[in-house]
């Protein structure tokens, strides 16, 4: 052999031999065997069991089995032996029988019923036949592995001889010295053992050897006889599995199984059904006869109820237990007995459905994977007897099956807000769990138990107690937005769902707890009839305020459920048979259409959310904002929007102390109940899918409402709730989703436009459309603004607000779809270098003298003639415009709105309300942003408004000044040259002499005076004047007089962000002449002196030269640096 | 007329144009529908439960369509136009093709009418090319019935119904003309029946209740007129009421939840395109016109 030479081979071909050796002739073997048999007959010792048992080993099973007889002859002898005995010897014979009975047959019904009974003696005290006798551990193991060993070894021709009634005191003794050595014995493995024969006793063992299956005549006789000692065996072992909780789990777990299985052997259905007649027991029994038990109804019903006393106590002492195989044991038995005596053990059917349905959730996944098994299989049991209940006995089981099922159910329902209310989270979540449990195990009869009014009730108001939401959290009132920003950039779904606020419970604040209780009501929706469940849930909803939250939250996921949404997958297995099918989709539809109907309802829908101060702090506030001057200029509107969302400090939103908490709770409580409805909006979308459709034409419109709505929860919630509609109904954004629906909404806007007083929301609803929409809206929503147009136009003095607030909407919607000039960002012209400057100054020079010589007239017919070149074109045009007047073309639908628009605000800059000519201005603004793409139409409306802009800009409130200098500046930003004029003469001259004459206020002001409404004024007028000036292209004086004005905030004693805003004018005034303002700044101040490069030329003077430092010299040396370059440099520019 | 409009349950837009006419289809399958005619030749069906066109149909080569209605026993539709063309149209499994048309040689405003004989057979009335004339001709066979002409000179017909009265042979038929005159024809005897002085200007619209044999008409003259046929088959005036200016269309609002939900929805359309309606049988002091506002035409 190759692996002669490894190790390992050698140690193998070194055993072989033994085995090898094995006697399998019985001639050799008995003779073999003989003399150590004869020695220990004569003189039974250890030493000569063990001589044997050595000598046993050496036979083979087939050898062994022909000489069993003989070979347990010495051994049993010794055991009869009268007298005391040593226990090593008793130890030797039972280990040695073992042996033998392990690789052997017992054939013969003696061998079977004496050895049975010897061994037992052994056991047993001499005096005492019931109780174990005082013995040495090891001899009581071997005992019992030897009488493991012997009911394995019996033939099952004979076995069941054992259960013929005239072995009922044999038997019984047996058993109860078993379970006196289970329950008594102080060693594990001694218990473990007995329980283990117990259970090969009644032919049960669970051991990997082969075991005798009984056919069905059998067992019933095996489960007749035991039905004797039933009594005394699930007592003994309920005290040990309920006994010392440090027995150890092996111990319990054996226990558990010889209760479930003698259970289930004796009360097995099948069993019990078989009505076999009755047989009186032969006379030749005796007095055994009355040991004889007839398993009748009635002793299955005391026996039933007497168990399910101990099961009780065992459930309640194992359902918590800490070793998981212990729990698994548990499921397993009660799997056990509800598969087999589910019928027969009758009020012991709650107790085992509860153990089953409360291990749903253990800890331990292998526990949870079989009881879900288990679970499946009752409910499949229980659900196919439902579906052929023909058999009227099968119906009465399912009966009794589903009273017991409902009957824990509503005692549960019951106790469930109590054990809200007291227990721990953990204890809350196994609760409900089992709840849970119970509806899942019902499954389709869910529907007939919620039938009884009684129950419904139950849980139900079960249901409204636990979900109760905790109001009081104040920030929830105070969160809220400026009406005029709705966000735009929520582009994606998840950033919605990423608001959404948790919600707060009175009775629990785990999440988990939360997601079971919404299980539970999508289970109840799943199985339930949909109509009973939405109707009994509206009327608690509308019975009284304190449920309509909770109900609402049930109603949701009722509907859910009922689609089949997030229902547990575990049970879809069952829809195939029986009900299980979801509600059909009229069904669900119609649930949903009334269910939807109450919460848009006008008393459940129009919540104050708001109360009254606070929306009039917030709108204050709004006001007082710092004004974000040039975002317009500086082009995008998110970025306004950003800005403007910063600026909300709690404090304002605060109510007054004269607001009591319990509006405060009110308020929550209301904004609590809309999250909750928008939420079923959503939910009720889900369900139906793409048949939600037409129920859009009811519903986008309150939903959107809300997503208008100030208070942040509310709108989030609706924004959360939109999309989840048009991920429900198959469009892509919420762009779609709108453009798709707009008839729908618009019908609902222009109706309640026209009933405003009523339905004031209306405006914000178009607010919401219009910001989430694109330009494709516009022919739709021309008709709308038409009728807001005429709308305002016939009542100017209540609704302009409100309309404007519209207005403002549409233009801001308006400046997004059609981004013209106005709104991008206009490179700065970059700084010539002054190197550069250098290079051109020949051209300069040759551009002064023609200059000068054409002040002077001359070489002006040459120029002349070039003018001459410029005008026909102009003409040409005219002459085309003059051609065709008719067929002007008529104006793209947004500019021609946009004009109407614009129309009315200049009506409305005169109105005596501050607020509202803020907010016209605001709108105007707009307005000159979307017309600038088309000079023509601007120009005669710039020119309308112009005396109305011109009122705000001299002769208002400084908050209205601030926002006209703004508009100034857009206009100026577009309109360019035109306002030159107007500008010169009638702003400039007023706002350089208020700049100059709050100058020496601002210089000497301390820093409170930034919150004052000069401060805005000043620093809003130094930040826009530059680009004013550079856009208008403004004059020489003019530009003196702004100088003239700024300079003094060049100090450096100005406030920070006046200086910076000032060197923003003078950046802007040196891109629109260098020089003299090189000049200017020099004057002031002069860092260098210039040389000439050349001594004939003059030195240059200035007055700035030489200068010590002074409160200018920072802003003036930065301003040199920053824009002619470095300082330092001594240029030999020459100066103009 | 203190009683402010009631609001529309629907408006439905983006006709594209003004509209002319409507009819209702609430008939045979579920989805109930309605028809419109607009200024600009183009028939919009409307599914009354999505609130949306279904169909757009467009024909009579651009001209304003004044009248459409659809064969009971059939999906089709039947259209009139300015071009002076009736049309009848298969909209079966979303068709929409003209299958025969019938050139009515008449350039006034005054609708057909149509009745059903028997299944599959109709009579279809309409102004001829002379002044006074109503032609009607049979469908499909297109077979001309009769030419009613009165004999004395009441200007052009303005409107025309046609209807087979419960006692008695042949259909009758109503005829408002240009004098304001109403005139009762028997069609298989091809004779005027019954003729009275309904209003001193042009009768713009009438509607007859073929159950209580009332009517009502409307003038140009802002005034109503109710009259009834008695037990001779002769028209009676009964009442008139002012202040009114019916354009095109009345129709009798009878009882029936079906009706009245159409009539419903008819409402908030016909007051955007300019239409009178008249609601409430026999309740006239009721009757309400809901002034007529200029709608406004727009496209998707």
């Amino acid at each position: 052999m190759l692996s002669a030479n490894r190790p390992h081979c050698c140690l193998t071909t070194a055993v072989m031999p033994s085995i090898m050796a094995q006697i399998s002739d019985p001639k050799i073997a008995f003779a073999y065997l003989r003399p150590a048999c004869v020695l220990l007959t004569r003189e039974p010792s250890v030493t000569n069991v063990e001589t044997l048992s050595g000598q046993l080993k050496e036979v083979n099973d087939a050898t062994l089995q022909q000489l069993q007889e003989y070979v347990l002859f010495p051994l049993r002898f010794v055991l009869k032996v009268p007298g005391p005995k040593k226990d090593k010897l008793v130890q030797a014979v039972a280990e040695a029988m073992s042996h033998v009975l392990e690789n052997t047959c017992v054939q013969s019904w003696e061998t079977l019923h004496d050895l049975l009974s010897e061994l037992c003696l052994c056991l047993c005290s001499p005096t005492d036949p019931g109780k174990p006798a005082d013995t040495s551990e090891e001899l009581k193991s071997a005992v019992l592995r030897c009488l493991d060993a012997l009911l394995h070894a019996a033939y099952g021709d004979i076995v069941f001889k054992l259960f013929e009634p005239i072995m009922l005191p044999g038997l019984g003794a047996a058993i109860s010295l078993l379970l006196a050595l289970g329950e008594k014995e102080k060693s594990r493995d001694i218990q473990a053992a007995a329980l283990k024969c117990l259970l090969a006793l009644t032919l049960q063992c669970d051991c990997t050897q082969e075991h005798v299956v009984p056919s069905s005549e059998e067992r019933y006789a095996v489960g007749s006889t035991m039905a004797s000692f039933l009594p005394g065996i699930t007592m003994a072992v309920a005290r040990i599995i309920t006994g010392d909780l440090r027995q150890g789990h092996a111990v319990t777990v054996r226990a558990i199984k010889v209760w479930s299985r003698t259970v289930g052997l004796v009360m097995e259905d099948a069993q019990l059904q078989a009505s076999e007649p009755w047989k009186t027991p032969s006379p030749e029994l005796g007095r055994i006869a009355q040991l004889v038990i007839h398993r009748t109804p009635d002793w299955v019903k005391s026996t039933a109820g007497k168990l399910s006393e101990l099961l009780k106590k065992i459930v309640s002492c194992t359902s918590a237990h800490q070793h998981w195989r212990v729990r698994l044991e548990m499921v397993e038995l009660a799997d056990h007995l509800l598969a087999r005596c589910s019928q027969s053990l009758g009020e012991c059917v709650g107790p085992l459905v509860e153990a089953l349905v409360g291990a749903v959730n253990d800890g331990e996944p292998r526990v949870r994977e079989r009881c879900e098994v288990a679970l499946r299989e009752v409910s499949q049991r229980n659900q196919s007897c439902s579906s052929h209940g023909d058999v009227t006995s099968q119906r009465s089981r399912t009966q009794t099956f589903t009273d017991v099922l409902s009957e824990n159910l509503h005692s549960l329902a019951t106790s469930l807000p109590r054990l809200m209310r007291t227990s721990d989270d953990q204890k809350k979540l196994f609760v409900l769990n089992v709840f849970l449990g119970y509806l899942k195990v019902l499954g389709p009869l869910v529907s007939v138990v919620l039938n009884s009014a009684a129950h419904l009730e139950r849980i139900s108001k079960a249901l409204m107690q636990v979900l109760e939401l905790d109001v009081m959290d104040v920030c929830i009132v105070e969160e809220r937005r400026h009406g005029s920003t709705i966000e735009t950039s929520s582009t994606s779904a998840d950033s919605c769902t990423a608001h959404t606020q948790r919600k707060h419970f009175l009775y629990f604040t785990d999440e988990k707890i939360f997601s079971v209780l919404m299980e539970i009501c999508r289970t109840l929706g799943y199985y339930g009839n949909i109509y009973l469940l939405t109707d009994h849930f509206l009327d608690l909803y509308r019975q009284s305020s304190t449920y309509r939250k909770q109900a609402a939250m049930v109603l949701n996921e009722i509907v859910r459920g009922a689609a089949g949404i997030g229902v547990a997958t575990e049970n879809q297995g069952l829809e195939g048979e029986g009900h299980g099918s979801p509600a059909t989709k009229e069904d669900l539809k119609a649930a949903v259409v009334s269910v939807m109907e109450e919460y848009t309802s006008l008393n459940n829908w129009h919540l104050i959310t708001v109360s009254e101060e606070t929306d009039r702090d917030r709108q204050d506030q709004q006001l007082l904002s710092p004004p974000n001057l040039l975002s317009i200029s500086n082009s995008d509107v998110s970025n306004v929007k950003a800005k403007s969302l910063q600026v909300l400090p709690s404090s304002f939103g605060f109510p007054s102390p004269s607001t009591s908490t319990s509006t405060i709770h009110q308020l929550n409580s209301n904004i609590w109940q809309l999250c909750i409805q928008l939420e079923g909006i959503a939910c009720f979308s889900q369900a139906l899918g793409q048949d939600f459709r037409p129920l859009l034409m009811t519903s986008l419109y309150p939903v959107l409402e809300k997503a208008g709505e100030e208070t942040i929860l509310v709108s989030q919630a609706a924004l959360g709730s939109m999309w989840e509609i048009s991920k429900a109904c198959g469009y892509l954004s919420l762009k779609e989703l709108i453009n798709e629906n707009s008839d729908y909404l618009l019908n609902d806007i222009s109706l309640n436009l026209q009933r405003l007083s009523q339905h004031p929301q209306a405006p914000r609803v178009l607010t919401v459309m219009l910001t989430h929409s694109d330009c494709s809206l516009l022919p739709l929503v021309g008709d709308i603004v038409q009728d807001v147009l005429v709308a305002l136009d016939l009542s100017y003095d209540h609704t302009a607000a409100l309309f404007c607030s519209v207005l403002h909407a549409l233009m801001k919607a308006l400046v997004r779809w059609f981004p013209s000039s106005c709104n991008r960002t206009r490179p700065r012209p970059k700084q010539t270098s002054t190197n550069q400057e250098v290079l051109n100054i020949r051209q300069f020079l040759l551009d002064y003298r023609k200059q000068k010589e054409l002040a002077e007239g001359i070489g002006i017919e040459e120029d002349d003639t070039e003018n001459l070149d410029v005008p026909p074109p102009t003409e040409c045009e005219d002459v085309e415009d003059i051609g065709g007047p008719d067929v002007k073309a008529e104006l793209p639908s947004h500019l021609s709105i946009t004009k109407d628009v614009m129309e009315r605000c200049i009506h409305l800059l005169s109105n005596p309300s501050l607020r509202l000519r803020l907010k016209v201005l605001d709108v105007l603004e707009l307005c000159v942003c979307v017309l600038s793409e088309k000079q023509n139409e601007l120009l005669p409306m710039a020119h309308r408004c112009w005396p109305a802009l011109l009122q705000r800009l001299t002769a208002d409130d400084p908050l209205a000044v601030l926002r006209a200098f703004r508009m100034l500046c857009t206009l100026g930003e577009t309109c360019g040259d035109f306002l030159r004029r107007r500008v010169s003469k009638e702003i400039l001259p007023k706002l350089s002499s208020s700049l100059g004459r709050q100058a020496p206020i601002s210089a000497k002001a301390g820093p409170v005076y930034s919150h004052t409404v000069a401060y805005k004024l000043q620093l809003a007028v130094l930040q826009g004047l530059g680009s004013l000036c550079q856009r208008l292209d403004l004059g020489e004086a003019d530009l003196d007089t702004v100088c003239e004005a700024c300079l003094p905030y060049l100090s450096c004693r100005q406030p920070i962000r006046l200086q910076e805003a000032c060197l923003s004018v003078f950046q802007h005034l040196i891109q629109v002449d260098p020089d003299t303002f090189w000049f200017t700044l020099n004057e002031l101040h002069c860092p260098s002196s210039y040389t000439p490069p050349h001594p004939d030329l003059q030195p240059v003077q200035l007055n700035g030269m030489g200068r010590p430092r002074d409160e200018y010299s920072d802003n003036v040396l930065k301003l040199l640096r920053e824009e002619y370059g470095s300082v330092a440099a001594t240029v030999d520019e020459p100066v103009s | 007329m203190s009683r402010p409009a009631p609001t529309p349950v629907y408006t439905l837009r983006g006709a594209g144009g003004p509209l002319n006419t409507l009819h209702f289809s609430c008939h045979g399958g579920d989805t109930p529908l309605l028809f419109s005619g607009s200024g600009k030749g183009v028939i919009h069906i409307w599914d009354l439960n999505s609130r949306r066109a279904e169909r757009i149909v467009e024909g009579h080569s651009g001209s304003s369509v004044i009248w459409v209605s659809t064969l009971q026993s059939t999906e089709a539709l039947i259209s009139q136009g300015r071009d002076m063309q009736v049309c009848l149209w298969d909209l079966r499994e979303g068709r929409r093709e003209v299958v025969d048309s019938v050139w009515t040689d008449s350039v006034g405003f005054c609708q057909c009418s149509l009745l059903e004989t028997s299944p599959g057979n109709y009579l279809l009335a309409f102004a001829g090319q002379q002044t006074e004339e109503i032609k009607i001709i049979e469908l499909p066979s297109k077979t001309p019935v009769c030419a009613l002409v009165p004999d004395t000179k009441l200007g052009m017909v303005m409107c025309i119904k046609l209807w087979q009265p419960d006692s008695g042979p042949g259909p009758l038929l109503l005829a408002g003309y240009e004098d304001g005159s109403l005139l009762l024809w028997d069609v298989t005897q091809r004779s005027k029946l019954s003729q009275a002085k309904a209003h001193p200007e042009p009768v713009m619209c009438l509607t007859f209740d073929t159950q209580r044999l009332r009517g009502i008409s409307g003038s140009s003259e802002k005034r109503l007129s109710s009259w009834m046929l008695d037990t001779q088959s002769k028209l009676q005036v009964t009442v008139e009421m002012g202040g009114v200016l019916p354009f095109s269309g009345l129709s009798w609002k009878t009882s029936g939840a079906k009706e009245e939900e159409a009539q419903r929805g008819s409402r908030g359309h016909k007051s955007a395109a300019g239409y009178t309606v008249l609601a409430g049988p026999g309740a006239e002091d009721r009757a309400r016109a809901v002034t007529p506002e200029s709608n406004h035409p727009y496209t998707h």
